[in-house]
């Protein structure tokens, strides 16, 4: 559907130039609710507005169904953008936003309204096609915006951080209606955000992007359970990330030693990595707590505090290297007993620095 | 009880009393707040006006001033002239071509000024904000000199020993001067120049708060370059364009200074016009009538121009 390849985006000249993004290559899937997700500054909007054509690439090629259309300027490109403010157009009604872009395509009347009819429909503002947008609230905007992004019916529908401006409760409700619309039209949508939540719950597939490249791309499942860098475990939440040493590689596996513990085998994304310190991810809910004298346990520590969340309990454990853990367990150890912990192995994931 | 009942309906009335008493003085202090305005309006406003009316409906004194002997000489001068031997009435078109060709010159300036105003409003309110003021600051400054002086310089560049004649010959451009003061074009450009800042202003002042994105979604929803501005630029900005346009339009139906300097008054102009009759033309009622006929053709023009627009509006909801 959408393949970027090496895309380069500098902007200023010479030596005051900023890069945006290096060398950054991407494919999206066709009807795929593909996200981009990083936090501000790290390119994914300047990715985004290359794919929309509001920026020209420094370098590299954007195609899309195999047509390179980097250098064409938006209005001849079959793809259309929810804006983060929305960008309504404030002396049209609600359906004349809506059928903007037909009746720029030429489109005639008749279809015209009747696709306005439906796109009313579809994101539930059936009663609003004559009202101006500024007699609208934040969240019918939104659905506005959506649709008159989708009416075209375009091949990509990018969208630039839509669910920022709106409070939590209405956030929660598009990020379901977003999935819903994605569902029906099949058309595919670029989300970008900085929400990891939102991107772990609607997306297909994520792309995590730090400093103008792509970190990882994968499922949520993907990247929630297998970061592959220390920046997409840290980002991707509440992940521990402990010092270890690598020891070698076998197979597909690496072989791991944590301070004061036996070596295990633990997931490694490549065999890249030199023998030595190296930083590994382990998640809360794969850790279970033992005794400090259990042979099986590979790190020793002391309880700080433990909190009560309902389905259990977060319990703050300091490694005797002086990190701070965080394990989920059914009955907590009480505070500033030496405890062992024993992570699931088959979760460990060895990270790239 | 009847006691209570009494006692309840008089504390309703004294409350009732007080309320009106209350508002009563609410409206006085509104009228008194009004009271400077209003005696501005009336003593430099419609006092003028009234004096201009009653003076195009009474006869010319014989050294200027009016003799006090109601008549309609004045209005049926405007379009007929009298022969001297038998009196009749005979139509005469030099009033009403000096009114035409003033409009025609006012339109043209008009034009001119929206045609350079719009790109420098626009280009202005895309400044980032703090650069703004410079260029606000940039455009007003000629006002801190007199209009005269202004039009003066203006003389100067295009007379043919000025400053661009001078220029296009050490240029080799041409070999001759070419006449430009005292035409046309010369009060054209010197109206234009005038007036520029009029159009700029309200223009600017619409484009402000413009939200350039919408540039953006205009283009990405298949409208080219020429399409945005003509569906989003030009509607959004469409209060300061007629506001602009008015700005510029009536004050130079009625301008003297420069039509009197750049044009040499070979050709007379409205404003030129009235200004004569209240000096050497001594006929104060056809000067005034001359105004008053010049403000209900502006009068009308406007009325059409503003129901024009609110049937636009309506149309396009």
């Amino acid at each position: 559907m959408i393949d970027a390849r090496d895309v380069t985006k500098r902007f200023g000249e010479g030596a005051s130039a900023v890069t945006a993004l290096e060398r950054v290559s991407l494919h999206v899937p066709e009807g795929s609710f593909f996200t981009l997700l990083g936090p501000s500054g790290c390119g994914k909007t300047t990715l985004l507005r290359l794919i929309a054509g509001f920026e020209l690439p420094s370098e590299g090629e954007i195609a899309l169904d195999g047509e390179v259309i980097g250098h064409l300027p938006p209005n001849k490109r079959p793809v259309n953008t929810v804006f983060q403010n929305y960008a309504l157009f404030p002396h049209m009604s609600v359906a004349r936003n809506i059928g903007f872009g037909l009746e720029m395509l030429n489109r005639p009347k008749a279809e015209i309204s009747a696709t306005v009819e439906e796109m009313l429909d579809l994101v539930q503002l059936g009663a609003f096609a004559a009202r101006r947008v500024d007699q609208l609230s934040g969240g019918q905007q939104q659905r506005v915006a959506l649709a008159r992004a989708l009416a075209p019916r375009p091949k990509v529908l990018l969208l630039d951080e839509p669910l920022s401006a709106l409070d939590l409760k209405l956030r929660k409700g598009m990020q379901g209606e977003l999935k819903r619309l994605q569902a029906e039209t099949g058309i595919t949508f670029v989300f970008v955000t900085h929400d990891q939540g939102e991107a772990l719950a609607m997306s297909d597939q994520i792309a995590v992007m730090s400093a103008g490249a792509i970190q990882q791309v994968g499922t949520p499942e993907e990247i929630y359970t297998t970061p592959q860098s220390r920046f997409v475990a840290d980002f991707i939440g509440d992940t521990n990330i402990v010092p270890a040493e690598l020891l070698g590689y076998e197979g597909d596996k690496a072989r791991i030693r944590f301070a004061g513990g036996q070596a295990v085998l633990a997931n490694a994304a490549s065999a890249t990595l030199a023998p030595g310190a190296v930083h590994v991810a382990i998640r809360p809910e794969t850790i279970t707590v033992c005794d400090a004298a259990d042979e099986a346990a590979l790190l020793h520590g002391t309880v700080l505090d433990s909190s009560y969340f309902g389905a259990g309990s977060q319990m703050r454990i300091r490694l005797r290297g002086g990190t701070e853990v965080q394990a989920q367990v059914a009955q907590p150890s009480p505070t500033g007993c030496e405890v062992g912990l024993i992570p699931d192995t088959s979760m460990l994931q060895v990270l790239v620095d | 009880m009847g006691q209570g009942v009494e006692h309840t309906l008089s504390a309703a009335e004294s409350l009732r009393q007080a309320a009106a008493a209350r508002s009563s003085a609410q409206r006085r202090r509104r009228l008194f707040l009004l009271l400077p305005a209003v005696t501005i309006i009336g003593i430099f406003g419609l006092a003028p006006l009234s004096i201009a009316l009653l003076y195009s409906f009474l006869e010319p004194g014989t050294y200027g001033g009016v003799e006090w002997v109601f008549s309609t000489d004045a209005y049926v001068q405007f379009l007929f002239e009298r022969d001297i031997f038998d009196d009749s009435l005979i139509f005469n078109s030099a009033y009403l071509q000096i009114f035409a060709r003033s409009f025609g010159l006012a339109l043209f300036t008009m034009c001119g000024t929206l045609l350079l105003g719009f790109p420098v409003a626009y280009f202005i309110a895309a400044r980032p904000p703090e650069q703004r003021n410079f260029w606000l600051f940039a455009i007003t400054l000629p006002f801190w000199t007199n209009l005269l002086i202004r039009t003066y310089s203006m003389l100067l560049i295009v007379r043919d020993e000025g400053f661009l004649n001078l220029t296009l010959m050490k240029l080799g451009v041409i070999s001759e001067p070419i006449e430009m003061l005292y035409t046309d074009g010369a009060v054209l450009v010197g109206l234009v120049y005038s007036f520029l800042p009029f159009m700029i202003l309200p223009i600017y002042a619409s484009l402000e708060k413009f939200d350039f994105s919408l540039l953006e979604a205009g283009h990405d929803l298949y409208a080219s370059r020429a399409q945005v501005f003509r569906h989003i630029v030009i509607p959004i900005s469409r209060p300061g364009i007629v506001g602009g346009c008015a700005l510029v339009l009536i004050p130079s139906l009625g301008a003297y200074i420069t039509p009197e300097l750049l044009g040499g008054g070979k050709k007379l102009m409205i404003g030129n016009l009235i200004a004569m009759q209240f000096g050497s033309g001594r006929n104060w009622p056809f000067g005034s009538a001359a105004a008053l006929i010049l403000m209900a053709l502006v009068l009308v023009a406007m009325m059409i121009s503003l129901r024009a627009g609110a049937e636009k509006e309506s149309r396009h909801g």
